[in-house]
């Protein structure tokens, strides 16, 4: 079942001779319990692309439907309740919010949505990503690694639809980088999660079920083909 | 290069830069206009003491000859020295010198008195005036405050500005750590990076500090002036204040504003050039918190958003430092101030105006004057428009009171037992009160008889008898109760006066009393007189020379003269006069004029100046009023000096002084609040920069543009309400404080207190931080939600 589809997806920046074409006519498609890996070089579009999908950002023209919302129907509020709702982020940066501490930052999404947060699910989790003993500690004083094992726990916590990843392992060391993949694969694999992921490192994208390659705007390989089997061990 | 990078960044920057140029604007202002303020004060005292004491430094006592002029005149520092004929006290020539370097004056006095050979004590120093000058002499042990006060206020007021807008500067110089890193990792020196930041401040701040340093000076010229009309017009003798300006001033208040603005700009310069390259790099501008703690009002009051709001105000505590000082100061001041101002106008409304409106309307001080001889008494009570017109004059005599005098209440609270001996002073027969006179003129005397419904006779006094319960200090609702007992109607009363000067103590602390006979008087009274105590019919003048005695005191001898009492009353005269308010002891009487004459020559101790109290017709205009001063004072005009005041004219003089003065602490408190809120707007014109992340991950996770503007709408709730919140503790408690001093019903309060005043205060502060928010919350939302997320190095 197609849960996440873009429909010539655009998003230019500047005009005439400054043109930037991020996106230029991008289709795609994402089953459920898909895990979707989208490479490419830097500047190739691929954040930009993850960014529509999510609704962080608005196309220039084309369609984005997610989990059965048409993205561009929504207006503002309506896109912020589906983010809390329906995509979980991951991002490169981590983005926790320093204020909050590790339980308060994993439950926001919950408590914005006005629900009770569920404490033995976010405990669970905690103790899944060894983040059991952090939870009043501030991001600032968590590592790297820990910090985005806190940002994927935020993300699953409002077990949402999609989860969308955008170079979650770029300011990791190669061993966490092991440790938070083979937890979004978990998710993928345990739990169904959806996640698209993106990552300019071929050999990370191998852990996905599928890999699609953009470069300049526009997906090169067939965004309908799918990997039969995974040779990437985490 | 420093300086095109500096420019780009304030062409780029406006809001940021803005910030620091109205931080700049504000100080300069208030310190150009305190400068302005306190040299005019100095000027004014300067002026004042020149007037009142002579603009010489030092003096000599005594004549000195023409040579020793000259000897004073040869030193160096000795500028001039003249002669004073009435220089001591009016009466005693001195030699008033004049130094030009006014510090020698306490070094070459003596050397002058040695020269001269004349002893030390001759010489006398201007302390006062040299003080001003902050020229001060061991031998002077008085404080002599007011200029140092005046040092201390600037600095204390530099210092809190310091406080104040460096914040400006470190929000707007925090902004660009990131850039700094980058400039330090690059090989940029921390002394380049101090000197560009410096640069920059200079830059920005020129033209306001010129700005507000002229405004400041006109300012200070324009409350000059307001404070003459206001404050000074109707007080009679009041020098007036002329505005005065000294170049020397401007460069000190440029001096004081640019070191104050340059403080405020090093302090977060020297912290920011001390980073290392690495922290400035990862520095990301953000909030950040270094301990949690839940906001759980905020949470329950306005719920996820509030425990977000309640970390972000955590969070720019230190951002905010001014704007909470500030906004509290003002908020405090202003609401204490109101209250201080309406509680002193009902109180001086209801123990002045409102106790005092049926009684005068036009008050005339005729000065040097006995009431027995002015003549135009019977003139003024015939003027058209009037009345009554009521002239007398005070004085004051002794009297004793035997216990058997006292009234039953009165030996009920202790008789004199509480009596404070500088008043009461218990003597052989009883105790010696003070006795205040009032001479009324003969036709004002007999309609005051009248009124009282007994004969009106002008040979005796009628006595006030009345005592306050001096157990109960309520000034405002005071219990009377009869002082002495009044005599049987059959009886003849008479009171025996005697001077009031001072009695000789006994050794026992007693005053000494003349060995007077000690007679009783029929009504039981105690009346103590060296002659015999005649006993006057009704009707009958008893007053003769022979009833007034020289009694032989120690060294000096005591005349006592005695009036008989032609009523015993609680029933004062319509006089514009206050009795038993210090004295609760007092035992006042009231006299004709005529009796006066005959017995003033023993009592004494008759006030210099005569007074007229006039009353209008009911409902009398201050245009009506003002027709009949000036008719009295053509009556008068070229034989008596007279001083005049008019009740209406008063109470409006009254009610503008306040207003006045709640004009100028008004306009300090707003001033106050004006930094404060420049501090909120200069916190959310850096939201973007500073907290664009974080409003970006709130909203990467889902909440929503209307849940952000319900977080910012906290905020500003919190940062415009946490000043009234802690404010209205102090201020009831100050308000019942004051309350429970003046005894003023709460009620009374209540019904008049300056709800309004304070309410829009309050309202004006929360539409300013909600301006602040709203603006902040129109660049927020242009903020694009990828391009943040996305990249956290290019702030």
């Amino acid at each position: 079942m197609e849960i996440l589809s873009a429909r010539k997806l655009k998003k230019y920046y500047g005009e005439g001779d400054s043109l930037v074409k991020a996106l230029d006519g991008v289709d795609l498609s994402v089953e459920q319990g898909e895990f979707v890996a989208v490479v490419g070089s830097s500047g190739s579009g691929k954040s930009t692309l993850l960014h529509m999908l999510g609704g962080l950002d608005v196309p220039t023209s084309g369609s984005v439907r997610a989990a059965g919302h048409e993205l561009s129907k929504l207006s503002e509020n309506e896109l912020a309740v589906f983010r809390r709702r329906k995509i979980g982020f991951v991002f490169q940066d981590y983005n926790l919010l320093p204020l909050l501490n590790v339980y308060e930052n994993i439950v926001l999404p919950t408590q914005l949505d006005g629900r009770k947060p569920d404490r033995a699910f976010v405990e669970e989790l905690l103790k899944r990503l060894g983040l059991a003993d952090k939870q009043e500690a501030l991001p600032g004083c968590l590592s790297g690694g820990q910090q985005q094992r806190v940002a994927i726990a935020r993300a699953l916590a409002a077990k949402p639809a999609i989860l969308l990843a955008d170079e979650p392992t770029g300011n990791l060391d190669t061993r966490t980088s092991q440790e938070v993949l083979g937890l979004l694969k978990a998710a993928n694999e345990y739990d169904s999660q959806t996640i698209v992921m993106i990552t300019h490192n071929p050999e990370i994208a191998q852990l996905a079920g599928r890999i699609i390659r953009i470069e300049d705007g526009k997906i090169y390989n067939n965004p309908n083909q799918r990997r039969e089997n995974m040779q990437v061990k985490v | 290069m420093w300086k095109e990078y500096s420019s780009n960044y304030i062409k780029n920057n406006r809001s940021s830069s803005l910030t620091v140029m109205i931080a700049a604007f504000i100080s300069a202002l208030l310190l150009s206009l305190l400068c302005g303020l306190f040299y005019n004060a100095w000027k004014y005292e300067v002026e004042r003491i020149e007037l009142e004491e002579g603009s010489w430094h030092s003096r000599i006592i005594g004549e000195l000859s023409a040579e020793d002029m000259e000897t004073i005149k040869n030193f160096a520092n000795v500028e001039d020295a003249v002669v004073n004929e009435k220089g001591q006290k009016e009466t005693e020539p001195t030699v008033d010198i004049y130094f030009s370097d006014k510090k020698a004056v306490f070094s070459d006095m003596p050397h002058i008195a040695e020269q001269l050979g004349i002893p030390q004590e001759r010489i006398v120093y201007n302390y006062e005036l040299l003080a001003m000058y902050l020229i001060r002499d061991a031998s002077d042990t008085a404080p002599r405050l007011l200029f140092p006060l005046f040092i201390l206020i600037t600095a204390a007021a530099s210092f809190s500005l310091i406080i104040i807008i460096h914040n400006s500067f470190a929000v707007s110089m925090n902004q660009r750590i990131h850039q700094f890193g980058i400039f330090s990792s690059i090989g940029a020196t921390p002394k380049q990076i101090r000197a560009c930041l410096l640069q920059e401040a200079a830059a920005l701040c020129a033209g306001p500090v010129i700005t507000g340093d002229l405004l400041g000076i006109a300012g200070s010229a324009g409350l000059i002036n307001l404070s003459n009309s206001v404050l000074g017009s109707d007080v009679p003798g009041r020098h007036a204040a002329v505005f005065g300006y000294h170049p020397l001033v401007l460069v000190l208040t440029l001096l004081v504003t640019i070191l104050t603005i340059w403080i405020s700009a090093w302090l977060p310069a020297r912290r920011l050039s001390r980073l290392t390259p690495l922290e400035a790099i990862k520095n990301t501008g953000e909030f950040q918190l270094k301990r949690r703690k839940n906001s759980r009002l905020l949470s329950l009051l306005f719920g996820i958003e509030g425990e977000l709001a309640g970390n972000a105000l955590k969070a720019q505590r230190k951002a905010l430092r001014t704007a909470s000082l500030s906004l509290l100061f003002s908020f405090l001041a202003f609401a204490l101030m109101q209250c201080f101002f309406s509680l002193s106008q009902i109180s001086t409304r209801e123990t002045y105006f409102e106790r005092y409106q049926d009684v005068w309307d036009i008050m005339i001080t005729v000065k040097d004057t006995d009431a027995d001889s002015f003549e135009e008494t019977a003139s003024i009570q015939a003027l058209d428009g009037i009345k009554s017109a009521i002239v007398y004059q005070k004085a004051s005599a002794k009297r004793i009171i035997a216990e058997e005098e006292m009234s039953e209440d009165m030996k009920s609270f202790g008789g004199f037992a509480q009596a404070p001996a500088n008043y009461v002073s218990q003597v052989e027969g009883g105790w010696l009160v003070n006795v205040p006179i009032v001479i009324m003129d003969d036709q004002s005397f007999s309609a005051y008889c009248e009124q009282l419904g007994i004969a009106p006779r002008l040979d005796g006094a009628v006595v006030l008898n009345q005592i306050r319960d001096v157990t109960n200090p309520d000034f405002r609702h005071p219990v009377f109760m009869p002082y002495i007992k009044t005599p049987d109607a059959d009886e003849n009363a008479v009171s025996v006066l005697r001077q009031s000067g001072d009695h000789k103590e006994t050794p026992s602390g007693h005053t000494s009393v003349p060995s007077g006979d000690h007679k009783e008087t029929p009504s039981g009274h105690t009346s103590i007189s060296s002659g015999d105590n005649k006993e006057t019919p009704p009707g009958h003048t008893s007053m003769s020379s022979g009833d007034n005695k020289e009694i032989p005191s120690g060294n000096h001898k005591e005349t006592t003269a005695e009036v008989p009492v032609l009523s015993y009353t609680q029933e004062v005269p319509v006089l514009r006069e206050e009795y038993a308010t210090l004295d609760y002891y007092e035992l006042v009487h009231f006299i004709p004029v005529s009796l006066w004459k005959e017995i003033k020559g023993q009592i004494g101790g008759m006030e210099e100046d005569s007074y007229i109290c006039v009353r209008g017709r009911d409902d009398v205009t201050l245009e009506e009023l003002n027709t009949i001063q000036d008719k009295i004072a053509q009556l008068v005009e070229g034989k008596y000096t007279i001083e005049q005041e008019n009740r209406i004219q008063e109470y409006e003089t009254n009610n503008r002084q306040i207003q006045g003065m709640t004009a100028i602490f008004g306009s300090f408190c707003i001033l106050l609040a004006v930094i404060g809120i420049g501090n909120v707007f200069s916190n959310t014109f850096g939201f973007v920069r500073q907290r664009k992340r974080e409003f970006a991950r709130y909203m990467s996770v889902g909440l929503t543009p209307k849940e952000l503007k319900k977080m910012f709408c906290t905020e500003a709730l919190v940062i415009a309400g946490r000043p009234v919140l802690i404010s209205l503790p102090i201020v009831v408690a100050a308000i019942g404080f004051m309350l429970k001093a003046s005894y003023m019903e709460a009620g009374v309060f209540l019904a008049e207190a300056p709800y309004v005043p304070i309410f829009l205060f309050m309202l004006a502060i929360l539409a300013c931080v909600a301006l602040a928010y709203y603006l902040a919350w129109r660049n927020v939302r242009k903020i694009s939600l990828a391009e943040v997320l996305r990249d956290d190095t290019m702030i």
